[in-house]
């Protein structure tokens, strides 16, 4: 048993700590796959540290929104953070916002970067703007119709009573609109971070970069927030793949403190297997070709749809 | 008709993954993959074939998954692999219809089926769930031979009907009689070793297997 404020304050300290962990960790999987060394695990902490230490250049022409995209979508994603069950379910701020509420918030963060990628007027800002956008067209839908098969599953939208209700059920959550809604929101993940196949989160090349060309004109301060919020959206993609699909293990905010803190082990535990079994799709396949991405979402898109199918057809709807 | 009391929830979660596979074929680019595909989808219906069989008793329809997974994942796709490799196929898939329209066109017909089935009364909604897959792998299947050029894809797509009818016939017979099953295995065996040198023999004449040359006369 916490209280609501310290619950709170908690759960974003733990995001904060927890995403460049889980980035570094990924970094690690990928470069021991490669047969490297790597950096530290602990690298993307002193990345952070470092940027946050320095000033930012600043291009004259630029107007008020490049400088306050950077905190937008950091607020955006954080704000998200708190409407998303981490280790512990129903949340104080629970009430304010549902699943829509997140994928919106995911939404706002994801224009102010590409508003803010095209106000430097530089070529690559505009051109990793209209690709981020090509993406997020295709990836909204599908990631709409998969939570929504969900949702339609447990009977409500609020993302703690989800989690909870499937974690009440044990394994016979194992249905089948689960699982493929399961895999439909595993690709979305891929693309939503910009993982391998959709983009390339370790290149500066400019004919494939997406993410990376937005945040080009960004330097210092300005930059380590913008790093930071692409780190704790990653985090929330993979809570949120976590705490819908295998919440087990979640602990009410009533429950005593031995269970939360056996809750965040588990979590912990379930973010880093995401995190690797990421970094295994990301070495074992190709970057595909921006034209060919249309493909690879309308399958997941097909997936979630499938899924909401079958719910029909079973609970003969 | 009895229900399938037991594992109803497996029978659900094999069905979906058979329809996930059948999308996998839909979906992919490659020769290689459609063909390991079909092998799951296969391996997956023989799974089917086992839960009816353990559910209803029926030894036999053990005596079918066995068959089903030694004939259909393992020697058919083996046969296919070898025709791609005597004939030195290029190793892609050339369509009619690009992958995503075919994408959505296959969720279509799975609404479209999922209607059909719904006209008809069926008594249990596992049965109505397998009726409605089966009848979109019949559709799914009969799409892909429309859309797709190569002579191998077409055999498959004939491959997936077969395997729709299949899963139709055990979920809602629970099982037919072992020599109609043994009968149709055999069919399916021969027509796919002719198939298989009707595509030789297409490849000899046109030195290619795109369906698409055989529009065109030779004098």
């Amino acid at each position: 048993m916490i209280s609501a404020l310290v619950s709170v304050i908690f759960q974003i300290i733990i995001i904060l700590a927890l995403s460049p962990l889980l980035s570094g960790i990924i970094k690690k999987t990928k470069a021991f796959f490669q047969i490297r060394k790597g950096p530290s695990i602990f690298q993307p902490y002193y990345d952070v540290a470092k940027l946050l230490r320095k000033d930012s250049v600043i291009s004259q022409n630029v107007s008020w929104i490049f400088h306050a995209a950077p905190i937008i979508s950091f607020a955006a994603v954080m704000t998200a953070g708190l409407l998303i069950p981490i280790f512990i379910t129903r949340l104080p701020l629970g009430f304010a916002g549902d699943l829509i509420a997140v994928v919106y918030l995911f939404a706002l963060a994801r224009f102010f970067t590409a508003l803010a990628s095209l106000d430097a007027g530089s070529s690559f800002g505009g051109m990793g703007g209209s690709r981020e956008m090509f993406v997020a067209a295709m990836v909204e839908p599908a990631l709409m119709l998969s939570i929504f098969a969900v949702a339609l599953n447990v009977g409500s939208t609020n993302l703690s009573y989800i989690s909870q209700t499937v974690s009440g059920l044990g394994i016979d959550a194992l249905s089948p609109y689960q699982i493929l809604a399961f895999v439909a929101l595993f690709i979305i993940a891929i693309a939503e971070t910009g993982r391998i196949p959709v983009d390339n989160p370790s290149t500066h090349l400019e004919l494939t970069m997406i993410h990376e060309a937005m945040i080009l004109e960004y330097s210092g301060k300005q930059l380590a927030i913008v790093e930071l919020g692409a780190m704790v959206k990653q985090l929330l993609v993979f809570s949120l793949l976590a705490n819908i699909f295998f919440p087990w293990g979640i602990a009410s905010r009533e429950a005593g403190i031995v269970t939360i803190v056996l809750a965040l082990v588990v979590y912990i535990i379930k973010i880093f297997m995401i995190g690797i079994a990421m970094a295994v799709v990301e070495t074992s396949t190709a970057k595909w070709r921006l034209f060919r991405l249309p493909d690879l979402l309308s399958i997941s898109l097909m997936f979630s749809f499938l899924a909401l199918v079958s719910f029909i057809i079973v609970k003969g709807g | 008709m009895a229900e399938i009391i037991f594992g109803s929830n497996t029978m659900q979660l094999l069905i979906a993954l058979i329809l996930v596979s059948t999308f996998m074929i839909l979906g992919s680019t490659r020769l290689y993959s459609c063909i390991r595909d079909f092998g799951i989808q296969s391996f997956l219906l023989a799974c089917v074939a086992g839960t009816v069989a353990f559910s209803t008793g029926k030894d036999e329809i053990y005596i079918i998954a066995v068959l089903t997974i030694l004939f259909k994942s393992i020697v058919i796709p083996y046969f296919l692999l070898y025709i791609i490799r005597e004939i030195k196929v290029k190793k892609e898939v050339e369509l009619y219809v690009k992958i995503s329209p075919s994408l959505i066109i296959g969720g279509m017909l799975v609404v479209i089926s999922y209607y059909l089935i719904r006209s008809i009364n069926v008594i249990s909604e596992l049965s109505s769930f397998a009726l409605s897959a089966s009848v979109s792998l019949v559709s799914i299947g009969l799409f892909i031979m429309i859309s797709r050029k190569k002579a191998i894809m077409q055999m498959l797509g004939i491959l997936i009907m077969e395997n729709g009818l299949f899963l139709g016939a055990i979920s809602l017979t629970n099982g037919m009689p072992l020599l109609v099953e043994l009968g149709i295995f055999f069919d399916v065996l021969i027509a796919v070793l002719i198939m298989g040198i009707l595509i030789f023999r297409i490849n000899k004449t046109f030195e290619s297997i795109d369906t698409d040359l055989l529009k065109t006369l030779i004098g």
